[in-house]
């Protein structure tokens, strides 16, 4: 289930456990890569990381704020923060005392709550040297007033190096990177499109999405072809972007895309950016669910690659009775788990029999490991043939190596055995497996159940904001509903308690938007469902998944991938066809944005400003898969922030409530 | 890509000191000396650094040396070592030396910071500098191990190759790259090549023994009946094939015993490691059934009281009741 339109130059310094594919066609290292790379050096004092068998160790302290621990989490563990030589990581703002003799190495945004604080750090002579790294270019002025307070303290001496580093983004997979996590509410959707906004707060949030997208192309040394749709934010993001862009590779002092990219790249053609607004689906946000990792996202909210399950286990109080305890525990789903890495973007029936295969191979693993050492103990009476002993010598050996790779399977297939519990559980509570069947037959344009009705009203299944998000979905993809049939459904929706403002915004944005063509637009798809799960209860596994029905999804395309498909193979859609064009390689700014190219694009870059999730995310990359085969393709795909379907449905809720 | 801005950063530096000069500001910037004062190094720090530059000192060393230590020629490079044994025990030994002595230093660096009374975040870290330089000895430490484990092996093959042990009288030629120098010892003798670990190769021709003095059984002036030649021979080639195949398998041992020894070492690096948390689960396991003693002692006493206070309650009640009737008798 590997992308293969993928290249991975395995990483020397990360060891990866994942199945590596290697066209040496296109860019060699990821956007993850090179942020890592980047990192590394930037924590080896800014100077390249040699390949010595032992280095000295040379030991420093981290300083960071919010924004660089959002960045650092999801790419290096603590440990290896720790073989890397990082002492401590604090907290910017955070009290902190004075550690004499060691050199410190920030990592925070240029802001100016950021800037005094450093400059106090520099009256408290915290440390012994600074080596300051901002996240996005400093300006002049804050330079000048980091170089004042040097002066005032006297410490100009210790500030050793200050670097750029161009790296606000955060990036989660290898083809996945989103803009903020912590500071998320700045430029959701709800921001972007509340009615009360100004002018000033608009530019403010464009500036930080240019500034972020700007960084991701500095980090991977391209210049995009740029296009987007007209008369929303994405299209003032894109001219943003293309004006900076422009502004820089005219700069030929300080360009930062000179001809030094990094070796082995290479492709001969830019990539493609499509900027996309988020008003251009809103239904995709609130879908229910099949696939592993959108499930995660949706159900156990999973935030930057980590996710937290409760786990309530038997304890036996002293009077006798078992108290249930719950305990929360995190686990990390980073891309060094194998399994999770083949298994992320399957439908959840094909997970459960995966959790169990791995079950079963660590089992019989497990068991020759055992089966050896009742060997050896028979052995060892025995003044046996000395053939058999170095068997066994081998077989001790390889047993031997092999223990810590068991342990850590275990440890992997321990995880996802909960959180595939987790996730079942939530499922049946939930049913949410029927809207999920109802919504792909609601956007595949199919005949509409009567069943939507009876599912609002039952008060069985799913909480309240699942019966919200079915009703939304079918006020924008199904038929079309009259006032009267849609108040009706209201009613019905606050009898079973729910919140019917997202719905009231629905109904204006879809009276705003032209949408007519709409529903179409999630055309091509459906599913099949083949009742219940007969041969994987006969299999006597874990997951009794009865009553939850087996669907098997067929494939379709959300919107976003209609329009990525079209302008990457240049076809002409009626959607498509006025689609801005901006290409900061040109001399000038060509304003008739004509497109000028004439062959299909290879790569490229999705971005979607207000928000994304994961079902886009793995549509676009069954996409690339699928094509893979006729003219391999690589996505990447960006979103401002990922918002699962709650949060998605919280912000809809403000905006109706202030209509 | 990271852009460096430090030389922005120091032209600005000497923009705004230029500036202050100028507004006539009072030089509290007149404080920082134009060489810049060094800070005095704290304690810690020098000592810590000290340890990492003897561990480093140490790893140039083993590196520089390892070529000629490992001396990878064959068995039979009719060359010199460039290294006497005598060398490489001295090596092994300064090397053992210098790693118990860092070990030590690193130690006292422990001991030390932990009764210093510091900031809790300043302590941290020297918990973690600490730790950092004991995983950075542990590494030069198994470079010398592996170092000093091929020559071990190398000293045990060569001493395999060249030892014979024939069982009988006729004994074979082994057919190995020695069989140039054994030719002169075609027939019987316990040739027994012993050679000690600081064979040079060229000591080699000189241990090989003279030509047998001690003739075989049959006198030279013995004539060989073909049929018997023939016998010989058979005999011949048939302990030759057995000796063949058990100088196989010998070696054989010898790579599994090595392999063996490898095991041990991992294990008891594992041992060890446990042996910390041994220790402790032992020593809260004492603890504990100390407790319990004391908790049933508890409990004894416990109920012994309650049974004395059951009977006292009880006689209470009854000099009660017996007090009610004596009233009652006394007052009618």
């Amino acid at each position: 289930m590997e992308l293969s339109p993928f290249t991975r130059k395995v990483n020397p310094e990360v060891p990866r456990l994942g199945v590596s594919t290697c066209h040496f066609v296109k860019m060699a290292a990821t956007l993850r890569e090179k942020q890592t790379a980047a990192l590394r050096r930037m924590l080896n004092f800014n100077a390249p990381i040699t390949k010595a068998s032992s280095n000295e160790p040379q030991w420093k302290i981290l300083v960071y704020d919010r924004f660089g621990q959002d960045i650092i989490s999801p790419l290096l563990t603590v440990k290896e923060l720790r073989d890397l030589g990082v002492t401590l990581h604090l907290n910017l703002h955070s009290d902190r005392d004075t550690i004499p003799d060691v050199p410190v190495i920030y990592f925070v945004m240029p802001t100016d709550d950021n800037v005094q604080r450093i400059c106090r750090d520099f009256e408290n002579q915290l440390y012994e040297s600074y080596y300051l790294n901002f996240i996005s270019a400093i300006s002049r002025q804050k330079l000048e007033d980091i170089a004042s307070a040097s002066i005032q303290y006297s410490c100009v001496a210790q500030v050793s190096k200050i670097y750029d580093q161009y790296l606000n983004f955060i990036s989660l997979e290898d083809d996945l990177f989103t803009l903020r996590h912590q500071d998320r509410d700045a430029i959701s959707y709800y921001a972007l499109n509340r009615g009360d906004v100004k002018d000033t707060e608009m530019e403010a949030i464009m500036d930080m999405i240019v500034d972020s997208l700007f960084s991701v192309f500095v980090t991977l040394g391209v210049v995009p072809i740029i296009r987007s749709a007209r008369g929303n934010a994405a299209e003032m993001v894109a001219e943003k972007l293309d004006k900076k862009l422009r502004e820089n590779v005219r700069d030929a002092r300080n360009s930062l895309f000179t001809a030094d990219s990094a070796p082995g790249q290479f492709s001969f053609q830019r990539p493609l950016l499509v900027l996309l607004d988020r008003n251009l689906d809103l239904a995709t946000m609130l879908h229910h669910t099949w696939t592993y990792q959108a499930l995660a996202h949706d159900v156990l909210d999973l935030k930057l690659n980590r996710v937290e399950i409760e786990e309530s286990t038997n304890v036996q109080s002293p009077a006798g009775s078992p108290r249930p305890m719950k305990k929360k525990k995190s686990y990390d789903l980073n891309t060094n788990d194998k399994f999770w890495h083949i298994q992320k973007g399957s439908p959840f029936p094909t997970v459960a029999e995966a959790v169990q295969e791995e079950l079963d191979a660590y089992r019989t693993q497990e068991d020759k490991v055992k089966s050896l050492k009742a060997a050896m103990g028979i052995e060892g009476e025995d003044d046996s043939a000395i053939s058999m002993l170095s068997d066994n010598t081998a077989k001790l050996t390889s047993a031997v190596n092999s223990l810590p790779e068991l342990l850590e399977k275990k440890r992997l297939i321990d995880m996802h055995t909960n959180i595939a519990t987790a996730l079942l559980e939530q499922v049946k509570t939930r049913k949410l497996d029927i809207y999920f069947e109802c919504e792909e037959k609601l956007m595949s344009k199919s005949v509409q159940d009567k069943s939507l009705m009876e599912l609002i009203a039952d008060p069985e299944a799913g909480t309240p904001n699942d019966k919200v998000r079915l009703f939304t979905i079918a006020l924008i993809c199904g038929p079309h509903m009259s006032e009267a049939e849609i108040d009706q459904y209201c009613v019905a929706l606050t009898e079973a308690g729910c919140d019917i403002s997202p719905v009231q915004y629905v109904r204006r944005w879809k009276a705003y938007a032209k949408m007519t063509a709409a529903p179409s637009q999630y055309g091509g798809g459906g599913i099949s469902s083949t009742g219940m799960f007969a041969n994987l209860v006969s299999k006597g596994s874990q997951f009794v998944m009865e009553g939850v029905k087996n669907l098997v999804v067929k494939r379709h395309n959300l919107p976003a991938t209609r329009i990525v498909d079209a302008l990457m193979e240049l076809k002409s859609y009626q959607d498509v066809e006025d689609y801005r064009y901006f290409d900061p390689k040109l001399l000038r700014a060509d304003s008739s944005s004509v497109p000028r190219n004439k062959s299909p694009f290879q790569e490229a870059f999705v971005f979607v400003v207000g928000g994304g999730n994961y079902i886009e995310y793995q549509n676009l990359v069954d996409y690339a898969k699928s094509k893979s085969l006729t003219s391999p393709k690589k996505i990447w795909y960006g979103c401002s922030d990922l918002v699962n379907a709650s949060l998605f449905l919280k912000q809809l809720g403000h905006l109706g409530k202030e209509i | 890509m990271a852009v460096d801005v430090t030389n922005l950063f120091k032209a600005t530096v000497k923009s705004v000191k230029s500036r202050n000069k100028l507004s006539g500001e009072n030089g509290s910037g007149d404080k920082s000396s134009i060489l810049g004062h060094t800070r005095k190094k704290g304690d810690f720090e020098t000592k810590a650094k000290d340890v990492v530059s003897n561990i480093t000192q140490l790893r140039d060393f083993l590196l520089t040396h390892r070529k000629e230590y490992v001396n990878t020629g064959s068995h039979l490079s009719t060359e010199a070592s460039k290294m006497s044994d005598a060398e490489r025990d001295q090596i092994d030994n300064d090397a053992q030396s210098i790693i118990r002595k860092c070990q030590e230093s690193i130690g006292i660096l422990r001991l030390d910071s932990s009764q210093q009374p510091v900031h809790p975040q300043v302590k941290e870290h020297r918990q973690i500098v600490i730790f950092l330089m004991g995983e950075y000895l542990k590494a030069i430490c198994k470079i010398y191990s592996e170092q000093k484990a091929v020559r071990v092996k190398r000293a045990v093959d060569r001493k395999n190759i060249s030892r014979l042990k024939p069982e009988t009288k006729n004994s074979p030629i082994k057919n190995t790259d020695l069989s140039s120098l054994l030719k002169k010892t075609k027939d019987d003798g316990t040739v027994e090549e012993n050679l000690s670990s600081n064979a040079k190769t060229p000591n080699l021709s000189k241990k090989v023994p003279p030509p047998p003095e001690n003739q075989p059984t049959f006198s030279p002036d013995d004539d060989i009946s073909p049929e018997e030649a023939q016998m010989f021979e058979e005999e011949n080639k048939a302990l030759y094939d057995e000796m063949n195949s058990m100088a196989h398998e010998v070696r054989q041992i010898e790579g599994k015993v090595i392999e063996i020894a490898k095991l041990q070492e991992i294990f008891a690096e594992k041992v060890l490691e446990q042996e910390k948390d041994i220790d402790h689960i032992a020593s809260t396991a004492v603890g504990t059934t100390e407790n319990i003693i004391d908790a049933n002692e508890e409990i004894r006493e416990a109920i012994q009281k309650k049974a004395e206070f059951r009977v006292y309650i009880l006689f209470f009640l009854v000099m009660c009741a017996l007090s009610l009737l004596f009233l009652d008798w006394y007052n009618g």
